[in-house]
């Protein structure tokens, strides 16, 4: 006797016969016989007490099948089955549309969620399969009820959704030395410890490569300089040797030499063992330059996660003082500066300046000199960014300039933004550490929705109930997700869970990663802060006193409940200033169904990124910084802070450190300069015009035309989802 | 103390100098050079009234270096004065562009005095055939970046 019924998406319904009997009737209606109520009531009662107490649907439907096959209406058998092909297409017909766009590599929001990712290759289009037909299983059996309402709705946006099931964790900062001394195994290959400097700088491509496949989000190298500075030193003693070898004689006391700096000069004039030395230097200099070329052409160009996508990688270095140190980033700078291939700019590394009074700053600075360097080359790559050491919530009190392990205590941070730096369960660093997944709030909404209250006080109250009301379904549901994650096997993530994450080291392969990934943090992001002022105050936080004040009461509010769940749930919880490329138009799109166009919030195809001033709004520099400064110490999770800058950024590189002054006065903890620079792909023509379509000099209309979305470059906006391209065409200059 | 005709002040731009930089666009302009970026700027009349010390709350605000520009501010010359001094007074440093050269600013009623306080001129007329994108700061081949420390 049947009882209840499994759906087909698993929820479990009591028994409705009525249900089975409108079926076998539409059968019936549409054969020459028409209905025969007493058949159907035979049939019907057969199989209600027949049936076993619990029962698919798809079970149900093949006993009724059987029965009508029996029948002797075979003729109605036929059309209830062709009636059941019919709706079990229809079912699908949603997944055939999504394929049939993946296939015919059409360009749309589904395939252009990711610049990064060529979703036209065999391999993209696999994972893109993949992908979204993953998403609704998270919805359906991984998320609870009021998790999968809140997405539903549009509430909360759960990042990387796709990569739930594989309880893959987000991102990790490499601690490069323990990969460099010690070696490592991936795939078949067994890699010893490093040498010289072309090997580290080899190893260093391939840990960032083997651990993009092992995690849904970015890898990064959190002191890339004080990493490759040994090898250096070794690959000098290396061609100091081979002179020995050359001139037979002992050059040994060499190998230890203090030198200020390694740097190229002419041998000419030069005689006996100096001319020997300078050789030594010389040729040094000339392989690390070699190493850096090839480790930022390797990360253009080698394709991760089955080949459609190459590492999201970013790079920090700028502190190391030591010689070996200033080597590598005086070539590192020189290469990024000449780019790649036949000069072009290159994608990655998304590189990282430690800005650092004392260090790597100030005109009496060792580094100075290779800063101003810095600022050079971004005027003309786009890279370095630069992160704030001295922003006081980035300090560290064990940092001291006498040691030699301080990188340890340097704040570094992932080239798209995500920080990690405080660790409620162990030393407050970045090194070994990331984060563990991200789920935005749509803060907008929530505005929205308390639009309609008269009274200013009320209104604003009832938007912070509300908005605690997600941030505690946004606080189970991170929690939830590491509950699953916690699960995972070390032997899942083989190089991030041996070698890579802090405390790993320990785990045996089929041991569960529950013991370590507590250093990580699960983050709780905010998108479109000026369009939620606007609904709440009716102006945004650029043009108006009292909208930055409810902003910064906002973002506060946010990241205290952030350290009250960090309390509540022992885990290291922070808030994110979303970046949201795949979800500037999402939110959007779903509130404008709900809501209307409502001028100054919905009515444009995106929602403005975290707690910038929006793009279309026309500030000073100064200003921006003034407005924006005050939420980097609120989202330890993440900030940036963005100046486009007008005219040809290459003619004026005092410009960019006029823009790191601001980010220097105003504690800011992360910033980035964005200009305009084209290149002719024939010719190479460069030139910083606005919208360049066709070159000057060679008039081929092969134009590449640089723009930086959520943190990295894309040298055609082809890519770019419609949200982000409408985003992009707002940008306004800040003069 | 008379007033400047300001048409435009435009905190942090980077293409009137070194840095990020405040630009004062002074109206008027007699050069009329064919091809001219903003002849919108030659009207004597355009803009408003400012007095230097609603100029210089705006510079202090900024907080940059500072660019005379405009028009040519040597038509306002000696309204400028005053500001000029007061904005190397506060420390900023202090370009000029004029559609006149050096020389021929001889004979302009106050510019002499002007040139004291700016620290770098770029002069001479906008001429469209030597008009080249890759000068820095300039718009053609003949325009000039004098340091006027260095005379």
């Amino acid at each position: 006797m049947i009882q209840t019924v499994v759906k087909r998406d698993g929820r479990v319904v009591g028994y409705n016969e009525e249900k089975i009997k409108a079926a076998i009737r539409k059968a019936m209606l549409a054969t020459e016989l028409g209905e025969d109520e007493a058949l159907i009531n035979k049939i019907t009662d057969r199989i209600g007490s027949r049936g076993s107490e619990r029962m698919t649907v798809e079970d149900i439907q093949d006993l009724v099948e059987l029965e009508l096959m029996d029948s002797p209406r075979k003729e109605v058998a036929k059309r209830y089955i062709a009636y059941r092909d019919q709706r079990s297409i229809a079912r699908r017909a949603k997944t055939r549309d999504m394929f049939h766009e993946i296939i015919e590599a059409k360009s749309t929001d589904v395939t252009r969620e990711n610049a990064n990712m060529n979703t036209d290759s065999p391999a993209g289009m696999m994972m893109k399969f993949a992908s979204e037909t993953t998403k609704p299983f998270v919805d359906d059996y991984l998320l609870t009820q009021e998790a999968r309402d809140a997405v539903r709705h549009g509430y909360i946006h759960i990042h990387d959704k796709d990569y739930y099931p594989t309880k893959s964790l987000t991102c990790v900062q490499h601690p490069l030395d323990r990969i460099l001394e010690y070696g490592f195994i991936a795939g078949h290959g067994e890699s010893r410890p490093a040498r010289r400097i072309e090997t580290a700088s080899v190893i260093a491509c391939i840990s960032l490569e083997t651990a993009q496949n092992e995690m849904h989000g970015g890898q990064a190298i959190p002191a890339f300089d004080f990493y490759l500075a040994p090898y250096v030193r070794a690959s000098f003693v290396e061609e100091v040797k081979n002179l020995e070898r050359l001139y037979g004689e002992d050059f040994s006391d060499m190998y230890e030499v203090v030198l200020k700096d390694f740097e190229h000069r002419d041998l000419d004039g030069l005689t006996g063992r100096e001319r020997v030395m300078q050789h030594a230097v010389n040729r040094t200099v000339s392989r690390v330059h070699q190493a850096m070329e090839a480790f930022i052409h390797n990360m253009n160009t080698i394709h991760s996660r089955g080949g459609n996508q190459v590492v999201f990688s970013s790079i920090n270095y700028g502190t190391d003082t030591s010689a070996e140190g200033r080597c590598i980033i005086r070539e590192l700078l020189h290469s990024t500066y000449e780019g790649v291939g036949n000069g072009a700019t290159a994608i990655f590394p998304i590189q990282i300046w430690k800005k650092k009074r004392g260090v790597s700053y100030l005109p009496d600075d060792p580094n100075y000199d290779l800063y101003q360097l810095a600022c050079k080359v971004t005027a003309r790559r786009f890279f370095p960014n630069f992160v704030n050491l001295d922003a006081t919530f980035n300090q560290h009190e064990k940092w001291s300039p006498d040691d030699p392990q301080r990188y340890l205590y340097e704040v570094a941070t992932m080239g798209c933004r995500t920080r990690v730096f405080e660790d409620r369960y162990g030393e407050k660093t970045s090194i070994g550490r990331g984060n563990l997944s991200f789920t935005t709030i749509n803060i907008v909404r929530i505005a929205i929705e308390c639009m309609g209250i008269k009274d200013r006080e009320e209104r604003i109250a009832r938007f912070f109930s509300e908005l605690d009301r997600v941030l505690e379904i946004a606080a189970r549901q991170l929690c939830d997700r590491f509950d699953f994650q916690k699960t995972a096997l070390a032997k899942q993530f083989p190089l991030v869970m041996s070698k890579l994450w802090n405390g790993s080291d320990v785990l045996r392969p089929t041991d569960r990663v529950e013991s370590v990934i507590n250093h990580g943090t699960l983050g709780i992001g905010f998108i479109g802060l000026a369009e939620c002022l606007v609904a709440l105050t009716g102006k945004h936080h650029g043009e108006s006193d009292d909208a930055q004040r409810l902003g910064l009461r906002i973002i506060g509010h946010m990241r205290s409940k952030a350290n009250e769940f960090s309390e509540r749930y022992e885990h290291n919880f922070s808030v994110l200033a979303t970046p949201a490329e795949g979800l500037s138009g999402k939110f959007t799109a779903k509130d404008r169904k709900s809501f209307g166009i409502i001028p100054g919030i919905t009515d444009k195809a995106y929602y403005t990124n975290s707690n910038h001033v929006p793009v279309y709004y026309h500030c000073s520099p100064r200003h921006k910084a003034e407005i924006e400064a005050p939420y980097h110490e609120l989202t330890r999770g993440g900030h940036i802070f963005y100046v486009e800058i007008d005219g040809d950024a290459t003619h004026n590189p005092k410009a960019i450190s006029d823009i790191v002054d601001l980010m220097d006065r105003h504690n800011i903890g992360y910033c980035s300069v964005n200009h305009n620079r084209n290149r002719c792909m024939e010719c190479g023509y460069e030139d910083a015009s606005k919208d360049l379509r066709e070159c000057p000099r060679c008039h081929s209309t092969l134009i590449d035309r640089l723009q930086r979305i959520t943190g990295y470059l894309v040298g055609t906006t082809d890519r770019w989802n419609n949200a982000k391209l409408a985003e992009l065409n707002d940008r306004v200059v800040h003069e | 103390m008379s007033n400047l005709r300001v048409i435009d002040i435009i905190e942090g731009t980077s293409v009137d100098g070194p840095g990020l930089r405040t630009s004062i666009y002074l109206a008027g302009c007699r050069h009329a050079c064919p091809g001219c970026h903003n002849p919108q700027t030659w009207d004597f009349a355009a803009g408003r009234d400012m007095t230097v010390d609603e100029v210089m709350e705006i510079v202090r605000r900024a907080d940059f270096d500072v660019t005379l520009t405009g028009g040519d501010p040597m038509y306002q010359a000696e309204a400028l004065l005053p500001l000029a001094r007061a904005i190397k007074a506060a420390g900023y440093g202090l370009w000029c562009y004029t559609g006149f050269t050096l020389e021929e600013l001889d004979a302009v009623p106050g510019a002499a005095a002007l040139l004291d306080s700016i620290d770098t001129l770029v002069d001479g007329p906008f001429v469209a055939d030597l008009r080249d994108p890759s000068l820095i700061f300039r718009g053609s081949a003949n325009q000039r970046i004098i340091d006027l420390h260095a005379r």
